[in-house]
């Protein structure tokens, strides 16, 4: 268990070709959705030449994007790959660092708009942030997931891109938390410190 | 005399020159891109990216240094120029050093006096020679013919589109040609070209197409035959990107067989 302070320590000792599930408590969501991204999108990617790609799931990429913002997240640094705002009717306002996929049951043409920010973004050292293992889920069934999942973490794995899972797990072990548990070298469960 | 060589039957076939055709996933697809002399059907429906595949197949080549010409039937160069420069990878020197040349078959035909529905034979030899001596006088090593349907419309006989076929392709390996033939095929038709004797003829199929995936669409390749080179028979999904053609294994998810 790592406490919500510890988290940035963690992301930022992360191996680049690595895959790490971040298992978020659905009662401190909020909270620890937040902590999660301070950690990794200014704390590991800040570092030196680092270009976040984000895959919007949950959230239009708008919401994650003024986030980012507060936390003084430079454009040049972040793409987005959203996922959702088609689905949601949302996407009134395009952001200049976003490419817009149709719909999260079009898992290949995630895959292929990741392939095409990192060739875009070929000289920084790339990481991957998927959010949410939860929300793409809710959109297909498990067998396509695992299928996505395993194709493109281990090429990424195999091209020194670190990729960040999101998950909301509950007490229980899911099936998700499985299919997670599958593809990834380990996992961080976010635990703040009480009060 | 007693020798260690295999008898010449059982040794393999030396591997054929590639023509490496740049786009990172079809050559991946046909483990390391089409040979060279081959003339290969690009089969498709509307919209499933027929043209622009051709065009970044001949951009690449001429970013290598192989000399590459467009033979355009159903749209003008003009706006096949205003479309290739919305893509990244397209470079207006290439057209300026002539690497990259883009010809209206219409002016062709006009030229020849070939203005009218239907070709006779003759006529037909007329363009078969028309066009390989414009390869030959571009010395254009990459060949796209866009569309093979709409010259078959002229034709019209299945024994001269044939006939066309073999006299072309023949004309064009002797020139050292890789050529791709643009057929236009409605999805539901379950064949690659309009008579359904083209396929029988090219060295090579890819085949374009739409899969439905609970009502979204996605744009999908696969390499249906292709002399000289094992490939992969798999479906695999593509993107236009403005960096050119990207492609992922479609994915299947344990889904059945026609399912």
């Amino acid at each position: 268990m790592t406490e919500g302070s510890e988290i940035g320590e963690r992301i930022r000792s992360l191996s680049p070709a690595s895959a790490v599930a971040i298992r978020m408590n659905p009662r401190e969501y909020a909270d620890d959705y937040f902590a999660v991204l301070q950690s990794a999108l200014k704390e590991r990617g800040d570092g030196e030449d680092v270009h976040t790609i984000y895959v919007s799931v949950t959230n239009p990429c708008g919401l994650v994007w003024s986030i980012a913002q507060a936390l003084d997240v430079s454009p040049d640094r972040i793409s987005f790959v959203d996922a959702i705002s088609h689905t949601m009717m949302n996407y009134r306002e395009p952001l200049p660092n976003a490419t817009y996929v149709e719909s999260p049951r079009m898992l290949e043409t995630i895959m292929l708009r990741v392939e095409y920010l990192l060739r875009r973004h070929a000289s920084a050292r790339p990481m991957l942030i998927i959010d949410s293992v939860n929300s793409l889920a809710i959109h297909n069934p498990q067998a396509l997931l695992t299928e996505f999942f395993h194709i493109l973490v281990n090429n990424l794995k195999s091209r020194q891109v670190l990729t960040l899972l999101l998950i909301v797990s509950e007490d229980t072990v899911s099936e998700l938390d499985q299919l997670v548990s599958l593809i990834v070298d380990e996992t961080i469960d976010v635990v703040r410190p009480p009060g | 005399m007693v020798t260690a060589t295999p008898p010449t039957e059982s040794r393999p076939a030396p591997p054929r020159d590639r023509c490496v055709t740049g786009i990172d996933g079809l050559d991946n697809i046909l483990h390391g891109g089409i040979p060279k002399g081959s003339m290969v059907l690009l089969a498709g429906a509307v919209g499933t990216g027929k043209t622009t595949l051709s065009l970044e197949f001949l951009v690449r080549g001429a970013e290598a240094g192989e000399r590459s010409l467009f033979l355009s039937v159903t749209e003008s160069s003009v706006k096949l120029t205003e479309n290739l420069s919305a893509f990244e990878f397209f470079r207006h020197d290439l057209l300026e050093a002539g690497s990259l040349v883009i010809v209206d078959l219409p002016d062709m035909y006009s030229r020849l006096g070939l203005d009218h529905e239907e070709l006779t034979t003759e006529e037909i030899g007329l363009l078969t020679r028309s066009i390989l001596a414009l390869v030959a006088e571009t010395g254009a090593q990459r060949v796209v013919l866009d569309s093979l349907t709409s010259v078959g419309y002229r034709i019209r006989r299945e024994e001269r589109i044939r006939d066309f076929m073999l006299t072309l392709g023949q004309g064009l390996n002797r020139l050292g040609c890789t050529t791709l033939l643009v057929s236009e095929v409605a999805s539901s038709e379950g064949r690659y070209s309009a008579h359904g004797v083209e396929e029988a003829i090219v060295d090579g199929v890819i085949l374009l197409g739409n899969a439905s995936r609970r009502g979204d669409i996605l744009r999908v390749l696969q390499v249906v035959k292709m002399r000289g080179t094992s490939h992969s028979r798999a479906q695999y999904v593509m993107e236009l990107t403005p960096i050119g053609l990207l492609m992922a294994p479609h994915l299947k998810g344990n889904r059945p067989e026609g399912g």
